[in-house]
């Protein structure tokens, strides 16, 4: 497999304004973040609220410029600057698409930012409307016309559209009903079939991941935890925080609880992360050493393809 | 809070530095040299005394510099000789701010009361004929030019019926607080007219809010009497807010006050920065501008710390 | 796929009511602002008919003759005529064109700084933002009138323009219109700002970003058109203050200066007239109270048609 974007010891910080005589602050949202995206892969994120899942994504698609580090994009895709090799997908369908613009112009947008005509373009957008399994002529509606599920299906199209090599869905589910939710998760598999294309998917929902996931990244307070394929990771997670995670998941493909209920304590704040293994405040096996030395991201013993970062790893 | 105090003062000198320099150069722009006017007022003056005269006044110098020399002089208290008085300009302010100040607080005083009472019968059924002829009223008063309203009121109750002077200053050496008063009947109704419809929209519409709010719901159903939850709950939390909206309704109020002094005759601030733009009088509208930017900014300024202060929710940045 | 289909179904097969259509129905049914729009209408049909009126009475609204002082109404002067023996109602309807012209020109140009000014702090945010906002506050601490009447006294022959030039109608009804703007933009600007942020920040701007966009292309086709709505609204409000600040200038003499007839400057020398002909000083306020207060009027009900809350 060839490696689509190699992301290289990223950190991103977010300066906070303490107020005028007060000193700066730093977010820490990603520190050393480290891991590849190969070509054709669906490479899933989970954590908890705040862990950086956004930000990542964000900083794969260029909306956010590392602080050090780097990602890189490989040969099939030719650097960042090229017409759309990322594409996003939102959470809420409903601020994702433009409410004064047709759908048509809205799926096109794509398309338009790359100089195409404007009815070679809107040609384009009927057809990967139909595709979508959206009927062409919604091409010409609005926006609020249109039910969640509906929207998106309109912007997975205009994802789909400029044929990009990667998109990135941040949380595409989590504001739809369950109903339409499967319906959506059969929509981005059947497309994966039709064509090369690589997911980076954020998820809150393990059942889903698991269904859906050829890798798994765990992230906690903006760094890996642990990196493994979905079979492993499912059946011998090595981390204790991936542990945690799935004990708070009764059954594996349905419970559809966030992650991280089971575990004591609160997520501390990115503003001070606790020094030496971030997870140490609320992990059960930490022991002295936790306190003081940061965990290095190495396979688990036994399993090359199964990183953790973690002293005491399974 | 000290912090942020301290931050808004250093933020409001500033601003007063930079209003300096526009304010000086805009009255640099004023037509004429108040030398001229003078000279041509006065033919006994010798080109000599007139040399001597332009440079009191500052005339002739590229304005950039006759700026810095005001500037450093008035760091020293010195702003300069008004050519329409013959005096120091700082001799003039007092009286006439002092003036101002009588009208303005008289305004405030009426319009407080008379909006709280207008906006609470108003909010109690929004929609209803009160509140649809308070409205109007409401309205009327954001929408009449008050120079217009003055005269109209001098022609109905000063010449018309004669119930009242049409001057706002006594003629009378040493007036008497009672004749005072009568002098400014008309030019604080105009002042009020004009002040307190913004005052009561703004009093309508949040007893409107407060009024279904969870917290008055809960005083109703404690079984208090509707008068008591209004007068002592939803009328009581309007009123403080309205502490910022008075504040800065005040540099409102002194647009106002220029107008109505100059039609009364009132010589307090308004008017002297009028006469003293008319007249050409650089260093005198220098100073009563400045002053009245000041009173602004002092206002917009309690503003803000009343609103920090009085609501605990706005984080301090 | 059958799920599909069922989802499918509720795709509207004809197209609903615009929003257009639904604020006008909401316009519509706010009794005291369709008043309001009538009133504005006739008035402004009253001043349009200036010229044809002048023509058809054989008038000159400039024309001075003194032995046509204070004259009362009559069949050649509807309304009398004014301390020049000019036609009271034909001033009134030029005065009004000029009154009404820089409150619609003079709003147009406060829209343009204000939203330039709003959209540009806005969007790029940071240090820019700070300066802009900064700057507003300068404006909004200056004590209005009296600042109007400095930039009003402002000698723009000192400013490079000759005597001639800088005293003709034309550059003086520019310079109310530009010095009125450059006062009364803040309002404008704060509220575009606050409406630039909240699009700014919308996941179809980021779309929009990912694909290529730039700044330019993200303000003209994503922001501009979704915060149309809180700036027609403040827009509307800023006209009757507008004409409120024209007239007080022409009044106190630093605004429209005769003979060119305003409705405020109609007044200026009304305080002499108060006793010997009081009637002359009612008309031109009463027009000025009536415009401003059918513009609030219609401004309130664009407010209320616009706001999607309140609907039943
Ligand atoms: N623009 C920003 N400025 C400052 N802090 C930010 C910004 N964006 C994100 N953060 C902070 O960075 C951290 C990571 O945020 P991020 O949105 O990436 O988390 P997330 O994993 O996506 O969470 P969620 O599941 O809630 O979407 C959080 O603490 C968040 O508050
Ligand atoms: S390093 Fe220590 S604290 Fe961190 S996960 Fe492993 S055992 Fe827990
Ligand atoms: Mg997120």
């Amino acid at each position: 497999m060839n490696a689509l974007v190699e992301v290289d010891n990223l950190n991103l910080h977010f300066p906070i304004d303490g107020g005028f005589f007060k000193e700066k602050l730093t977010l820490r949202a990603l520190t050393d973040v480290s891991f590849s995206v190969e070509e054709d892969e669906t490479l899933a994120i989970v954590g908890e609220s705040g862990s950086g899942k956004t930000t990542l994504g964000y900083a794969i698609s260029g909306l956010l410029s590392p602080t050090s580090g780097r990602i890189k994009f490989g040969a099939g895709l030719g650097g960042h600057s090229q017409e759309s090799p990322v594409q996003l997908v939102f959470q809420d369908p409903f601020s994702a698409l433009d409410p004064r613009m047709m759908v048509g112009d809205i799926v096109a947008e794509p398309l338009r930012l790359q100089g195409v005509s404007r009815a070679e373009r809107l040609q384009q957008a009927d057809d990967v409307l139909e595709q979508v399994g959206l009927p062409a002529e919604s091409a010409r509606r609005y926006p609020h016309e249109f039910s969640g599920g509906q929207r998106q299906r309109i912007a997975i199209a205009r994802a789909l559209i400029a044929k990009p090599k990667l998109i990135v869905a941040d949380e595409p589910l989590s504001a739809l009903d369950v109903s339409i939710q499967s319906q959506i998760l059969n929509l981005l598999n059947k497309i994966k079939r039709d064509r090369t294309i690589s997911y980076l998917f954020i998820s809150h929902d393990l059942g889903v991941v698991h269904h859906l996931a050829d890798r798994v990244i765990v992230l906690y307070l903006g760094r890996i935890m642990e990196i493994a394929s979905r079979q492993d990771l499912f059946a011998t997670p090595s981390h204790p925080y991936t542990q945690a995670l799935l004990e708070s998941v009764p059954r594996i493909g349905r419970g559809r609880r966030k992650p991280g209920q089971a575990l004591k304590g609160e997520i501390p704040t990115p503003l001070s992360p606790p020094p030496g293994c971030v997870f140490h405040t609320r992990c059960p096996r930490a022991q002295e050493d936790c306190r003081h030395h940061v965990p290095e991201l190495l396979p688990a013993p036994g399993r090359p393809e199964q990183l953790s970062a973690c002293h005491f790893k399974d | 809070m000290l912090r942020y105090t301290f931050f808004r003062l250093v933020q409001a000198a500033f601003v007063l530095l930079v209003m300096t320099f526009l304010l000086f150069m805009l009255i640099g722009m004023m037509p004429g040299d108040p030398v001229e006017n003078m000279l041509e007022g006065n033919p006994a003056l010798t080109p000599e005394l007139a040399r001597q005269m332009r440079e009191l006044y500052g005339v002739g110098v590229p304005l950039p510099v006759r700026y810095w020399h005001w500037l450093t002089a008035a760091f020293q208290g010195d702003f300069g000789f008004s050519s329409l008085y013959f005096r120091p300009v700082l001799e003039i302010l007092g009286p006439a701010l002092l003036q101002t100040l009588k009208l303005m607080i008289a305004t405030i005083v009426l319009s407080i009361p008379l909006s709280l009472l207008l906006g609470a019968i108003a909010a109690l059924r929004p929609g209803g004929w009160m509140d649809t002829v308070i409205s109007f009223f409401a309205f009327a008063s954001i929408s009449l030019p008050n120079f217009w309203l003055s005269l109209i009121l001098i022609i109905v109750f000063a010449v018309q019926l004669g119930w009242l002077p049409a001057s706002g200053t006594p003629l009378a050496e040493n007036p008497s607080l009672g004749l005072q008063i009568y002098h400014s009947i008309l030019p604080v109704t105009v002042l009020t007219m004009f002040f307190v419809g913004p005052l009561l929209r703004y009093v309508r519409a949040s007893m409107i809010e407060t009024m279904s709010s969870d917290y008055i719901r809960t005083a109703r159903a404690k079984g208090l009497s509707e008068t008591t939850v209004i007068v002592k709950h939803a009328l009581r939390n309007a009123l403080i807010p309205m502490v910022t909206v008075l504040a800065l309704g005040f540099g409102m109020l002194f647009s106002g006050a220029l107008v109505v002094e100059t039609i009364f005759g009132i010589l307090g601030m308004g008017k002297m920065i009028f006469d003293a733009i008319r007249y050409v009088d650089f260093n005198l509208a220098l100073i009563g501008l400045l002053l009245a930017t000041i009173v602004t900014l002092v206002s917009n300024l309690l503003a803000d710390l009343a609103y920090a202060w009085l609501d605990p929710r706005i984080t301090l940045k | 796929m059958s799920a599909i289909d069922t989802e499918l179904a509720g795709i509207p097969s004809a197209p609903r009511q615009t929003i257009w259509q639904l604020r006008r129905k909401r316009f519509l049914r706010n009794k005291p602002a369709v008043i309001a729009l009538a009133i504005l209408v006739v008035l402004a049909a009253l001043c349009v008919l200036a010229y044809p009126y002048s023509l058809l009475m054989g008038l000159d609204p400039n024309e001075t003759n003194l032995l046509m002082r204070f004259r009362p109404p009559s069949a050649e002067h509807w309304l009398g005529t004014d301390s020049l023996g000019r036609d009271v109602l034909l001033r009134l309807m030029y005065g009004g064109q000029v009154s009404i012209a820089v409150g619609v020109l003079g709003t147009l140009l406060t829209a343009l700084i204000g939203v330039l000014i709003g959209v540009w702090a806005g969007f790029l945010g940071g240090k820019v933002d700070a300066f802009l906002m900064r700057l507003t506050d300068v404006v909004i601490a200056l004590p209005m009138t009296p600042v109007l009447i400095v930039l009003g006294a402002v000698d723009l022959s000192k400013l490079g323009l000759s005597q001639a030039l800088a005293s003709s109608p034309g550059v003086v009804f520019l310079r109310i219109v530009i010095i009125i703007a450059l006062v009364d933009w803040t309002t404008i600007a704060r509220i575009t700002r606050a409406a630039t942020i909240e699009v700014r920040q919308r996941e179809y701007v980021k779309a929009a970003t990912v694909s290529g966009a730039r700044h330019l292309y993200n303000v003209l086709v994503h922001v501009l058109p979704n915060i149309t709505t809180p700036i027609t609204v403040a827009a509307t409000l800023s006209v009757g203050r507008i004409i409120l600040f024209e007239s007080t200038l022409s009044f106190l003499g630093f605004g429209i200066v005769p003979p060119t007839p305003s409705w405020g400057n109609m007044l200026t020398n009304a305080q002499e007239l108060v006793i010997s002909a009081p009637a002359l000083a009612v008309y031109p306020g009463l027009l000025i109270f009536l415009t401003v207060i059918s513009v609030n009027f219609v401004g309130d009900g664009i407010r209320i048609a616009f706001d999607p809350r309140s609907e039943k």
